[in-house]
């Protein structure tokens, strides 16, 4: 349904601003999750950053349009037997214009956010927790390249 | 941190639940107070003697001073600063070859280990198509002058001390321009760093030298404060030491091989050979590569065949564990379709991901029932190919997962469920597509890499090596009766114990506190010096329980082992 809705709207603002004045616009997006990783074993129970970027691209599949976006790369953790601290999506946008390429950001921005917290919830954390000390939670952010 | 909210997590309708497994496993618990062990008084007389041995004492002694502990401590920092990822420890292991020939009084001969990873003597000098870095150094006992003496295809008995060199981080070799790792400072007062780059913009860090020894300057003065505790180190002007291996576990390791150089200095003879080794691929995907080397175990057929002929292992990674906690570990690759001419299809990146979101929701038994077997997993990690110029989707991804448990069943349970979700994942993204699986059209997957790590549950707490191990620490006092805990490790020892040689651990180390292991945030702050040579005391005593000891006064203690080690499969030359 959200991507259906999604889809919707993005038809919307497409029709809208359907000119040749506003052209197509398409760009790159990092999406980076940072956690406290650790041993896999003596250390599980952590939140992983790499389990979160997964969800997170689930999340994406669903709210944004078939052919909005391409993932490039999903890479994170440093060894099979350590939970990742660290957790990248990298992705192409296309929109119609501008408009509708920013709504595709902030979607993808709302996408990697709710996979952080799916991770979180899961593992029972949230911000402000400590773990031996450092950030409990896995965190993310979106940038363009 | 928190635990898991399990009652949540049962209502959780994406959660899956390992429940079967976890009534197959609560057959005979363990107790709380451990096993006692029954130790011989042959061997309650040999740690006697050994432990207040004049050789032993003269050894002790000389390593309490000021310059001993100081020595130690720097060897470490310009050891643990050498990168040394899993199968590619050679940069380290160079190093503890020179130091031992050049610094620490062993003769070439004295070297077991080449340059190259070849040992003489193992029938196991390839592990998963790769050399093997262990360093390794003996101390010759008298043996094999005894006109009786047996042995096994030409290898006389042994006894191995090892700890492993290996370490999680860095993942991959340093650029040569910069090709070791920066050990950063950082004062309690300040949280613990949450990302690399704020690890990466600490200013304060140890400097080394073209030789590479640490220059002792007002940095490595504050580095080198002593403290019992995290709060005396906070109170007193203590730093974090930041270096992947502080507590995983270099300390334990080098004094390892400060042990075998007082050893030599001292003149200490043992009956049986004693090896020092250390060790590589313990971590990660090194899939205890040093071990199988020594031990010449061959994980497709789960059997060693100890071609050196080993009678009793002590490791230097923990504490006294009997059962050894098994692991899968898998690395699938993620195969995407060559792309139709313009057209969108399956991508290896939302294949993978699919994959990696369905084993995020996995609960094993242990989340959902306290007192379960302790089974974990995690996807380690991933990474994809770059796509190919001119071309924007990734051909393929891969994924490295991790799952253990105390106990087989919960660890086969946990592979039956977590097996599966790779094709499900590659099967929910050609279901996007309309492709069908098992075709050229959709994502297609192929094994990497199997690693495994043996589980195994002692029947007995009665060995030489847990004998040996429990009286040196009776005898010096650091316990109190011969009590074996019920835990589970994941250490080097899964394989000599799955080979059927005995095995205990114990650490050389002593850190005032530590943090962030396996993690990029890795530290620990200089502990009691003291500590550590009381743990050269007993680990040397024990050693020499298990080999047998040429004492001061001229008589010997005899081994407490029969010179044939066990082996599960006969050596193939």
């Amino acid at each position: 349904m959200k991507n259906l809705v999604f889809s919707l709207a993005f038809a919307v603002c497409v029709v809208a601003t359907g000119t040749p004045a506003f052209a197509q616009q398409s760009g790159g997006l990092k999406v980076e999750f940072q956690g406290p990783g650790s041993h896999s074993s003596g250390a599980y129970g952590r939140v992983s950053a790499l389990h979160a970027a997964a969800r997170a691209v689930i999340l994406i599949q669903q709210a944004l349009p078939s052919g909005s976006y391409q993932i490039t790369n999903l890479t994170g953790g440093n060894s099979v037997n350590a939970i990742a601290s660290d957790g990248l999506v990298e992705m192409k946008l296309t929109a119609a214009n501008a408009a509708a390429y920013q709504a595709l950001v902030a979607a993808v921005t709302k996408a990697a956010a709710e996979g952080a917290a799916a991770e979180n919830a899961f593992r029972g954390v949230k911000a402000g927790d400590l773990t031996s000390g450092a950030p409990a939670t896995v965190r993310s952010v979106v940038t363009p390249f | 941190m928190k635990r898991p909210e399990h009652a949540r997590a049962l209502l959780t309708a994406a959660t899956i639940v390992l429940t079967s497994v976890v009534a197959l496993t609560q057959a005979a618990p363990p107790t709380q107070a451990g096993t006692p062990a029954t130790i011989p008084a042959s061997v309650v007389a040999a740690a006697e003697k050994i432990a207040n041995d004049p050789q032993v004492l003269a050894l002790a002694r000389d390593q309490s001073t000021d310059a001993a502990a100081k020595a130690r401590w720097n060897q470490f920092l310009e050891l643990v600063r050498i990168p040394s990822p899993p199968r590619q420890e050679h940069l380290k292991a160079a190093e503890i070859h020179r130091r031992l020939v050049e610094d620490w009084g062993f003769s070439r001969s004295e070297v077991m280990t080449r340059a190259d990873g070849i040992i003489a003597g193992t029938d196991t000098n390839i592990v998963d198509g790769l050399p093997v870095y262990n360093a390794c150094v003996v101390i010759k006992g008298s043996y094999s002058g005894r006109a009786d003496a047996q042995h096994y295809q030409g290898q006389f008995p042994k006894v191995l001390v090892e700890g492993h060199i290996d370490v999680v981080n860095p993942e991959v070799l340093p650029p040569a321009s910069d090709p070791f790792i920066h050990i950063k400072l950082q004062p309690y007062g300040q949280a613990v760093v949450a990302t690399p780059a704020e690890l990466a913009a600490i200013p304060d860090e140890l400097s080394f030298d073209a030789r590479g020894r640490v220059v002792e300057n007002d940095k490595y003065a504050t580095a080198s404060k002593v403290f019992a505790n995290a709060k005396e180190a906070e109170a007193g002007g203590g730093v974090r030491i930041y270096v992947p291996g502080y507590g995983d576990m270099m300390p334990s390791t080098s004094n390892a091989f400060v042990l075998v150089a007082a050893m030599k200095k001292h003149n200490i003879k043992p009956v049986y050979d004693i090896w020092i080794c250390g060790t590589a691929g313990e971590e990660g995907k090194g899939n205890l590569a040093g071990v199988k080397q020594l031990y010449g175990f061959d994980q497709k057929l789960g059997t060693g065949s100890n071609p050196l002929n080993i009678v009793a292992n002590f490791g230097l990674e923990g504490g006294g564990t009997v059962n050894f906690v098994g692991s899968y570990r898998f690395e699938m690759k993620f195969k995407a379709p060559v792309p139709r001419g313009g057209g969108n299809g399956p991508s290896a990146p939302e294949a993978m991901a699919a994959a990696i979101a369905k084993i995020a929701d996995v609960k094993t038994p242990s989340d959902l029932q306290e007192g379960a077997p302790r089974t974990t997993y995690t996807v380690g990690r991933a990474s994809c190919e770059p796509p190919p110029v001119g071309r924007t989707a990734a051909p393929s991804c891969s994924l490295e997962v991790d799952m253990r448990s105390t106990r087989k069943e919960p660890l086969d349970d946990m592979r039956k469920t977590i097996e599966p979700m790779f094709q499900a994942g590659a099967s929910a993204e050609n279901a996007r597509y309309g492709r069908k699986d098992g075709t050229a059209e959709g994502i297609t997957l192929e094994l990497m890499w199997y690693g495994l790590r043996p589980a195994f549950v002692a029947e007995s707490v009665d060995n030489v090596a847990v004998h040996a191990g429990l009286q040196s620490g009776i005898q010096l006092g650091v316990l109190t009766s011969p009590m074996v805990g019920t835990g589970s490790g994941s250490l080097n020892d899964n394989v000599p114990a799955n080979t059927g040689i005995p095995t205990y651990q114990f650490s050389l180390a002593s850190s005032a506190a530590g943090a962030g292991g396996h993690a990029f945030w890795e530290w620990g702050t200089r502990g009691a010096p003291a500590t550590e040579v009381a743990r050269m005391h007993r680990v040397l005593t024990a050693a020499l329980i298990v080999s047998g000891f040429h004492a001061a006064d001229g008589t010997v203690v005899q081994p407490s082992v029969g010179p044939m080690g066990k082996r599960t499969r006969e050596v193939a030359r």
